[in-house]
């Protein structure tokens, strides 16, 4: 069996937020709506806030990163993931993609989770800086290509 | 709202609950208090538990509406359209269900039969007047008197009577007696009639299904949407919810099978918003919200794509977004009946859908509207408020979709359409009204991110609508909640438009702001956008005029322009100041004292580091630093530190320099905190315009305090040789610490401390000092312990032994003290608990200070802590023994026992005892006349030990343990004599029995051979009765003896029976003494065992004695001891 990779994209936006909530990362496949897109990721916030929160009064003893679909626009599908740093994946898609399957969506965040810890064990990143990195760079553009 | 909904806005009458329609007539409320009552009572307080009905008060000759004749057949018939606009009113307003007649009668009234027929000439009246309708009729007979028990046996054939009268179903007639029950009977009419009306709606709904059977499909399509309309409504009005809304989904689905040109789709969608709004509303009041929102979903994205004619697009947007609008009120409505809602899923929504939607109208009505000016004549739009149907056009009202349109009738209605929209809709308050009903809600449900996007959104729609202002307001609200949580890019956007709005408002103070934050590295801007914002802040400084900001309307740059010419010309204000603590600026400054402690005596110093991101270089004409202490504020210049090369405050890209300032601090500050409030940077030459910033101190929350690590920062790399602003921590406080004592205080004292002894602490004060020291004192304080909180309750402090006690704080009053010279002082401490005392001793002096010359005295203070630990002198252990000396564990009543007192010395200092006593209880009593001390003058070192004994007897038994009394020595350390310490031991306690009999043996120390000696038995009778014993003496080897063998003896009471013997030791050495036997004459006369007895006996009698041999060749003299 093999499988082939539709030609459409897999997400539109990748962004990496940091514990207190600024970005620390945002890609966008098409520049030209970018502020957009920057509206979309920091609004989505608001939804994994509130779902860190109802999380945290359940006082589990490990929680699940994934925070799957946060909203959902008549465009754009909006989807979250939070490490145990409290450092936020933002992952936007596009809601006529309706291939995309839940697993694929976990997949995109784990590499994408693999991606930053790497940029982390850097020596010369300082934690809380801009991430400023050829491979992550190139991991991520990957991801939203949908290229394994 | 009615400005700009002409089309779209909802009728009332449909978006109020139905409520069944009953007619009263009858009643005439002005003429006739009791039935203006029943009135009252039917109309007022319609509260939701009540029926669902509506009253309407007829007159006596109302017309109804005029029914229609009959359609036998609908083959020919072509509707000409959808819904009559009139048709609900009609059946909500007009129409009623059931017609009451109010009539009163009593059934006892005299005139009956008239009363009877006038009733029947009235109910056949309104009969009439409803000709056709298929109105139920009801009586209700108001009667004064209530009905009783027994029941008039005449009412009912009266009533039957009435009801033939009245050709009236006599369940339809009902009796409503006035009284004090009004409310009640009201209460049952209600239902009576709810039931009649629902039997009214049943039958005129069935009426409808007949004839919609014969309908055809393909040309009375419209008919078949109507009628479902119909039936819904009316199954609303019968309360039947379930039908209600099977019958208008029916009627929905019907309404998508219509076809659709442009000719008719206005009042499609016109109707289908209309049904849509009545299934989502009973979906929601049946708590179904999940499928009310489905409902709309299918609604939207059936009608989205749906534009209808391609010049008045913007009615579709005006459509669609009335629609949005009018289902997130239904969904905020059901929130407040109990629905829940959640963040992902609540009103705000639709509200925000609804302000997008009119952007898209007013963005379509500014492309299609442009060049309308002028509006069409005649007016095509005559008659629009009084059309036959929803959603038609007033100039072919009508007309079949398939007729031919006349095209320049067409073209001058849309035309007036245009007009109307251009000039008679207020866009920007309609989306910032959506945008601020949107706002409250992502509020409520805690999206203050969303809120935040939607607030900017709302500043764009203030800024097309020219209200620069207000937007201005909006976004540096905006500025300040992106900037906290550094989302860059955004705030850049919103810097732009922000600084646009000032430039346009000639806002100065924003204006200077907005430029500093602009240049600042987190504003990502092009490069030209900063070096044209560096310009302008150029320009302002210099009071010219700032380029226009790109992208501004050309209409607004003339009117902007004289606000600044103005504002340029204006010498107010001479300088601005510029908050920089809200800003992420291009220049940031850091402040911070080098000491987190100052002395008095020393400058205080403060280093600023200024720092310039701005993209151009840039220069300042003064740096100031504003510092508080509780008695002044000053502002103070700093100063570079090392050489520079130009102008000390001149700035290039990406640099940091450092400066320094300095101040005398003042003496009367001593004890509080520093604090650096602001640093100041100005701006401007002299004759300029200046500009302030003030970088405040005072808030240690500095914007970094998120997610930057400061310890992280020292791996920052910076260049070689430049300060990394990053690390430097800010140091805003510094607390004035007086300067360094010179005096010398030491402190000699022999620890550990004694306790209960006064302990001597010896104080020594060199004056080192270069100053001669006056008014000296010595303050002695206790420091407060955590282990023991009540410490001053159990030390005590005296300056002399014979003095009195002094209370904590103790001041020592010495003087002066010249240069170099010294002085000693002492006090004592006693303490009366065990644990470890910290005294604080603090010398506090007045000295001229030779800097600030003659008279400037200033206090000086020199403090040490005194650790003074205590252990215990001694420790007595005190003993209890018989006169055989056996240890005791109890004492008999009046039976002499032995108390040793044991002292063993646990001071690590000889200690000398001086005296020792007992100060016994009430029941105890010396057995000697007077007690002298055996331990006086005894020298103890640690370790040793010293006892001594007395004698006591214990007149009384006990159940409880018996106090025995205490024992007191008077002691000092060894040298120091004088100072005697008295102590204090309790002695333990002793159970003390009864015994009734006790026996004394009167015997002399030692006996010799052959000499005879002399003892006595003393019996003692303790009881007070009579105690008749046998004794008897048993022989012994060692002795021959003189008196009583055997005797019975009689003790009287509580009285003492000697018996002399005689003794004659025949062998020496430690020989057994022959034993007296006492046995009761009479058993049980005493509570004694005979075993008991004999145990007393040998508790007290000794049972040896030593027997000296005669000395050689020294005739026996015979010496009799004689017993004392």
């Amino acid at each position: 069996m093999y499988r082939i990779w539709s030609s459409t994209n897999m997400a539109v936006c990748i962004a990496v937020i940091g514990k207190e909530n600024s970005p620390k990362y945002v890609s966008c496949l098409n520049s030209d709506n970018e502020l957009q897109f920057h509206y979309k990721v920091h609004t989505a916030l608001d939804v994994v806030e509130e779902k860190l929160s109802l999380a945290g009064k359940s006082n589990n003893d490990v929680r699940e990163l994934y925070l799957g679909l946060l909203h959902s626009t008549e465009e754009h599908k909006i989807f979250g993931y939070v490490t145990n740093t409290k450092i936020k994946f933002i992952v936007i898609v596009e809601a006529t993609n309706t291939t995309l399957r839940d697993n694929e969506v976990r997949q995109m965040f784990r590499r994408l989770h693999a991606a930053y810890t790497d940029v982390v064990c850097n020596p010369f990143y300082i934690p809380g800086d801009h991430i400023v990195s050829k491979k992550f760079e190139s991991v991520v553009k990957s991801i939203m290509s949908g290229n394994p | 709202m009615a400005v700009w909904m002409d089309g779209f806005d909802f009728p009332p009458e449909l978006c109020s609950k139905p409520l069944a329609l009953i007619g009263i007539s009858g009643i005439d409320v002005t003429k006739n208090a009791s039935d203006r009552e029943v009135w009252e009572s039917l109309s007022n307080n319609r509260a939701p538990n009540r029926a669902h009905i509506s009253f309407k008060l007829l007159e006596p000759q109302h017309v109804f509406p005029v029914m229609k004749p009959k359609r036998n057949t609908y083959d020919w018939y072509i509707p000409k359209g959808i819904l009559k606009r009139n048709w609900i009113v009609k059946h909500l307003q007009e129409l009623p269900a059931v017609n009451v007649l109010f009539y009163h009668l009593d059934w006892d009234d005299p005139n009956f039969a008239a009363k009877k027929l006038d009733c029947a000439n009235r109910l056949q009246s309104i009969r009439g007047a409803l000709k056709g309708r298929l109105t139920r009729l009801a009586v209700v007979l108001i009667q004064r008197t209530a009905p009783v028990a027994g029941e008039d046996p005449s009412a009912a054939d009266k009533a039957n009577a009435l009801c033939t009268a009245c050709e009236l179903n006599p369940k339809c007639l009902f009796v409503l007696p006035l009284g004090d029950h009004l409310q009640g009977y009201i209460l049952r009419l209600e239902k009576a009639f709810l039931e009649l009306a629902q039997g009214y709606y049943h039958h005129a709904i069935r009426a409808i299904k007949s004839h919609r059977d014969q309908l055809n499909k393909t040309t009375q399509q419209y008919l078949m949407v109507r009628h479902l309309f119909k039936i819904g409504l009316l199954s609303e009005l019968k309360q039947d919810s379930h039908n209600a809304h099977k019958s208008y989904a029916q009627a929905y689905s019907q309404l998508l099978d219509l076809r659709v040109a442009d000719t008719n789709a206005m009042e499609v969608k016109t109707v289908a918003g209309l049904i849509n709004y009545k299934i989502c509303r009973i979906l929601f009041s049946q708590s179904m919200p999940r499928d009310a929102i489905a409902q709309f979903r299918a609604h939207t994205e059936a009608f989205k794509n749906r534009e209808g004619h391609k010049d008045l697009t913007f009615e579709h947007y005006g459509w669609l977004a009335k629609q949005y609008w009018v289902f997130g009120d239904l969904f905020d409505e059901a929130i407040k009946q109990g629905v829940q809602a959640v963040q992902t899923q609540h009103p705000g929504f639709y509200y925000q859908q609804a302000a997008q939607l009119a952007i898209q109208r007013k963005q379509a009505c500014e492309q299609l509207c442009q060049n309308v000016t002028t509006y069409p004549e005649p007016d095509p739009l005559t008659g629009m408020d009084t059309l036959e149907f929803f959603g038609q056009r007033a100039w072919r009202p009508g007309s079949l979709s398939v007729e031919p349109i006349d095209p320049s009738r067409e073209r001058d209605g849309i035309l007036a359409l245009q007009f109307r929209e251009k000039n008679g809709v207020n866009h920007s308050s309609l989306i910032i009204t959506l945008f601020g009903i949107a706002i409250s809600q992502f509020k409520a449900f805690r999206c203050p991110r969303m809120r935040r996007q939607l607030l900017v959104q709302m500043a764009e729609e203030y800024f097309s609508a020219k209200d620069y202002g207000k937007a201005l307001t909006v976004l540096t609200h905006m500025l300040w909640d992106y900037r906290s949580e550094k989302w860059w890019r955004l705030l850049s956007a919103i810097l732009l438009r922000a600084l646009g709005c000032a430039y346009l408002t000639a806002g100065l103070q924003d204006y200077v702001t907005l430029s500093l934050e602009a240049l600042g590295t987190a504003a990502q801007l092009t490069s030209q956008d900063k070096t044209r914002v560096f310009q302008n802040l150029n320009r302002i400084l210099k009071r010219q005029l700032p380029e226009p900001e790109p992208g501004l309307s050309p209409i607004d740059l003339p009117h902007a322009k004289e606000l600044w010419t103005a504002s340029c010309a204006s010498v107010d204000p001479p300088y601005v100041t510029v908050d920089m603590s809200n800003v992420a600026s291009c220049v940031e400054s850091k402040a911070k004292f080098t000491e987190s402690q100052s002395h008095v005596d020393k400058p205080v110093l403060i280093e600023v580091y200024v720092r310039s991101s701005c993209p151009h270089p840039i220069q300042f004409s003064k740096l100031l630093v504003t510092v508080t202490t509780p008695s002044m504020s000053t502002e103070l210049p700093a100063s570079i530190v090392g050489p520079s090369e130009g102008h000390p405050l001149h700035f290039e890209t990406n640099s940091v320099k450092s400066y320094m300032c300095q101040f005398i601090p003042d003496h009367r500050d001593v004890g509080n905190e520093i604090q650096i409030t602001s640093i100041l940077l100005h701006m401007g030459a002299d004759g300029d315009r200046n500009i302030i910033l003030r970088y405040s101190c005072v808030s240690n929350e500095s914007s970094g305090a998120d997610d930057i690590c400061p310890e992280l920062q020292h791996f920052r790399p910076t260049p070689v040789k430049s300060v990394n602003f990053d690390s430097i921590r800010v140091q805003s406080t510094t607390l004035l610490v007086p300067r360094t004592s010179l005096l010398d205080l030491s402190i000699h004292h022999d620890a550990p401390a004694l306790l209960g002894e006064w302990y001597k602490v010896q104080l020594k004060m060199l004056n080192n000092e270069l100053c001669n020291a006056s008014s000296l004192s010595v303050e002695v304080s206790l420091v407060p312990s955590t282990d023991d909180p009540h410490q001053e309750l159990t030390t005590q402090l005296c300056k002399d032994v014979s003095g009195e006690l002094v209370s904590l704080p103790m001041q020592l009053i010495i003087g002066d003290l010249n240069v170099g010279s010294s002085k000693e002082i002492s006090f004592y401490v006693r303490a009366l608990r065990l644990n470890t005392r910290n005294l604080l001793i603090k010398a506090k002096y007045l000295m001229l200070d030779p800097s600030l010359g003659i008279n400037a005295e200033f206090w000086n203070v020199c403090e040490k802590l005194v650790t003074i630990s205590v252990v215990k002198p001694f420790d007595v252990l005190t003993k209890f023994i018989s006169l055989q000396l056996d240890p005791l564990t109890k004492a008999i009543a009046l039976e002499p026992l032995i108390a040793m007192p044991h002292t063993e010395c646990l001071s690590p200092w000889p200690i000398v005892i001086h005296n020792s006593s007992f100060e016994l209880a009430q029941n105890v009593r010396l057995v000697d006349d007077s007690f002298v001390s055996q331990l006086e003058g005894l020298e103890l070192q640690k370790g040793e030990m010293a006892a001594e004994a007395t004698v006591l007897n214990i007149t009384q038994p006990s159940d409880q343990p018996v106090h025995v009394g205490t024992y007191h020595l008077q002691w000092s350390r060894k040298g120091q004599e004088h100072m005697v310490t008295s102590s204090t031991v309790t002695l333990p306690t002793l159970r003390v029995e009864n015994a009734p009999i006790y026996v004394e043996m009167v015997l002399p120390a030692h006996g010799w051979v052959r000499t005879p000696m002399a003892v006595s038995y003393r019996i003692h009778n303790h009881t007070n009765r009579l105690i008749d014993v046998d004794l008897s003496m048993e022989a012994s080897d060692a002795f021959m003896f003189a008196g009583h063998k055997q005797l019975q003896l009689c003790l009287l009471p509580e009285s003492v029976r000697t018996l002399d013997y005689n003794l004659y030791p025949l062998l020496s050495g430690l020989v057994a003494l022959p034993r007296l036997c006492l046995s009761l004459v009479k058993e049980g006369q005493l509570e004694l065992q005979p075993p008991a007895l004999a145990e007393l006996l040998q508790r007290c009698l000794p049972t040896h004695v030593y027997v000296m041999p005669q000395a050689k060749g020294k005739a026996a003299t015979p010496q009799v001891p004689v017993p004392s």
